[in-house]
């Protein structure tokens, strides 16, 4: 075998390098150009939102004299900083009741066995399934009822459990070593107890994961804002976006500033936080 | 990745959860204080409404609160089936998801095993480049596109009318309305799709590869023979995705830049709901027409699942 094999490695030995940094350069090429796709969109947001009135068609690739009028034009124009104060309050407490509801609910799944567990964990995996878009209209109703149209706690509310949260958590709760468990359960401890004082210290990683994955798309959320939302000062971001392109679509050195300023905080967090917000989207996949 | 995946793929096997305190026959109360906050939300804001929606799909409503709902059987889904305008959409529903496939599974998949073997910083550079679209706002992409391809003066019709190729009306011309707007919805997924199959592919234990190769398989034999079939419950996954939710990833697009148009072009059956819910005001065609979403995508959710049970490989 040694023998036989020592003739075909000492050709491959040579050919090697030579087939080695040709197919490496394609293997860039091909990450340059998707790195470029990706990228490139969001550099040309930054580049027009800094471009000056004048210039605001030029296709160099760095405006010549850079300034930030189109940001203060948005800044005057649109309440654009109440917005963002208004998307951060929906996103940190939609984040925060999803981490809440879903612990809870995980828990309880996880920690008592019920006749009825199977069917509970089949509801709650199928409600993903159940398109926005049907159930819209009895939403909408339900929330014009509860005078919840054009306030911040419309857009909370029905989004404050996620079978996605509690799917996520469940998962993890259920490699927590049951051994653990059962000597509190045996020491007499309350349930409320261990949670809060052994079960939940034991899942930062997940209630971070699912922290991230949660405020990132309650900021990006366009749907049951839209509906819901009538002034823009009451509203998110993303429908202050929406009206300003409507009414100044034109205007590209604004619209891209005002794009710019709408992403920027989850941009920062990306920046920051890169590594956990990919290992947070990749382990839990698409929402 | 993808234990909550696995789990909505198989939500109804997965009751055999490791029980620590076994209260069997004995009712306890306490499970069900920490159940109802989720399921009193899940039930008032997605399963009481479905049942609504269910029933209003057999009443004429304008939405006003004071106007009456009048039962009208099942007319509303007599008409619907007679519209061309219902038609046209699953038709446009339909292509944007095949549409989507090359974007959200084929190509990140060929490039995921193209790219196997990238290492150290220049992959921690790739990585963070192509994974922003993800957590892009659709509202912020839609803008992003629309300034890129706009028909005065967007950089890619100049760049396309250096070449000769003339001005394209990417979101004004019913010929590439649909498809513009597919690229868009693609241009989310495609680096985020490459990085799930990545991770899938470097889970792959090499000694497999190895014993391959000392039988000497050649390189697209060991692709065809051990990397596809390891990778199937990703590309199952990533298909399933693609097939349940891209319609639905569209409809901001849709809204945002083209209202549907131009000529009905661009309305997938969710924009339609849309439209006839909140534009025409009749609630009674929206909900029929989300109940046949509903009840179709219901269908290709549980042959999905089917799918994935018999086909997937998986290595123990």
């Amino acid at each position: 075998m040694t023998i036989d094999a020592s003739p075909d490695s000492a050709s491959l030995a040579t050919a090697a390098p030579k087939a080695g940094s040709a197919r490496r350069f394609a293997v860039h090429a091909v990450m340059v150009v998707l790195s470029f796709l990706s990228i490139f969109p969001i550099y040309w947001m930054i580049v027009t939102s800094l471009r000056p009135e004048n210039e605001i068609f030029s296709t160099s690739l760095w405006p010549s004299n850079p300034s930030i009028e189109n940001y203060v034009f948005v800044l005057t124009r649109i309440p654009m900083i109440g917005m963002l104060v208004n998307t951060t309050i929906v996103s940190a407490a939609t984040a925060l009741l999803q981490v809440v509801t879903g612990l809870f609910a995980a828990y309880a799944l996880v920690r008592w066995r019920m006749r009825l567990s199977g069917v509970i964990h089949g509801l709650i995996a199928l409600s993903w399934l159940v398109p926005f878009q049907v159930t819209m209209i009895p939403n909408y109703v339900l929330a014009s009822r509860l005078g919840l149209l054009d306030t911040l706690t419309g857009l909370i509310v029905p989004n404050a459990a996620h079978a996605f949260a509690i799917l996520l958590l469940y998962n993890a709760m259920r490699s927590f070593p049951t051994e653990i468990l059962e000597a509190a359960c045996i020491d007499g401890a309350r349930s409320w107890k261990i949670l809060w004082q052994i079960v939940v210290p034991n899942m930062g990683a997940p209630i971070a994961s699912l922290s991230i994955i949660a405020f990132i798309s309650a900021w990006n959320e366009y749907f049951w804002p839209l509906l819901l939302s009538r002034k823009p000062e009451n509203s998110v971001v993303q429908i202050g976006l929406q009206m300003f392109m409507t009414q100044e679509g034109n205007l590209w050195g604004p619209l891209m500033a005002a794009a710019a300023l709408a992403s920027l905080p989850i941009l920062i967090i990306y920046l920051v936080l890169q590594r956990h917000v990919i290992e947070s989207f990749m382990k839990s996949g698409i929402r | 990745m993808t234990d909550i995946q696995a789990d909505l793929a198989r939500p109804l096997t997965l009751a055999r959860a490791p029980a620590t305190a076994r209260q069997r026959g004995t009712f306890t109360v306490q499970p069900w204080l920490y159940l109802a906050p989720a399921l009193c939300l899940l039930m008032m804001w997605t399963y009481v409404p479905l049942v609504e929606a269910f029933q209003l799909s057999f009443y004429q409503w304008n939405m006003l609160p004071t106007a009456p709902q009048r039962y009208v059987g099942l007319t509303n889904y007599q008409r619907l089936f007679a519209l061309p305008e219902m038609r046209a959409a699953l038709w446009n529903t339909l292509f944007y998801i095949v549409g989507l496939f090359p974007m959200s599974v084929i190509i990140p998949l060929f490039v995921a095993i193209w790219t196997q073997d990238l290492e150290g910083r220049a992959r921690t550079i790739y990585r963070g480049l192509i994974f922003v679209p993800m957590i892009v706002a659709p509202v912020v992409a839609a803008i992003l596109w629309r300034w890129l391809l706009n028909e005065d003066q967007g950089l890619i019709t100049l760049g396309l009318e250096t070449v000769g190729l003339g001005r394209i009306g990417f979101l004004t011309d019913p010929k590439y309305a649909l498809a513009t707007l597919t690229w868009i919805t693609g241009w989310k997924l495609i680096g985020f799709s490459t990085l799930l199959f990545s991770a899938a592919n470097a889970g792959i234990n090499s000694s497999y590869i190895e014993a391959a190769r000392i039988d000497g398989a050649s390189r697209w034999g060991i692709i065809r023979d051990i990397r596809l079939p390891l990778l199937s419950p990703t590309i199952l996954l990533l298909s399933m995705m693609t097939i349940l939710f891209g319609a639905q990833w569209s409809f901001a697009y849709i809204n945002v830049l083209t209202n549907g148009g131009p000529l009905k072009s661009t309305t997938n059956i969710f924009y339609l709901l849309w439209e006839y819910g909140f534009q025409t005001m009749s609630a009674g065609w929206s909900s029929a027409a989300g109940m046949i979403a509903f009840a179709g995508f219901a269908v290709i959710a549980a042959g999905c699942m089917w799918l994935t049970k018999r086909f997937a490989v998986y290595d123990n």
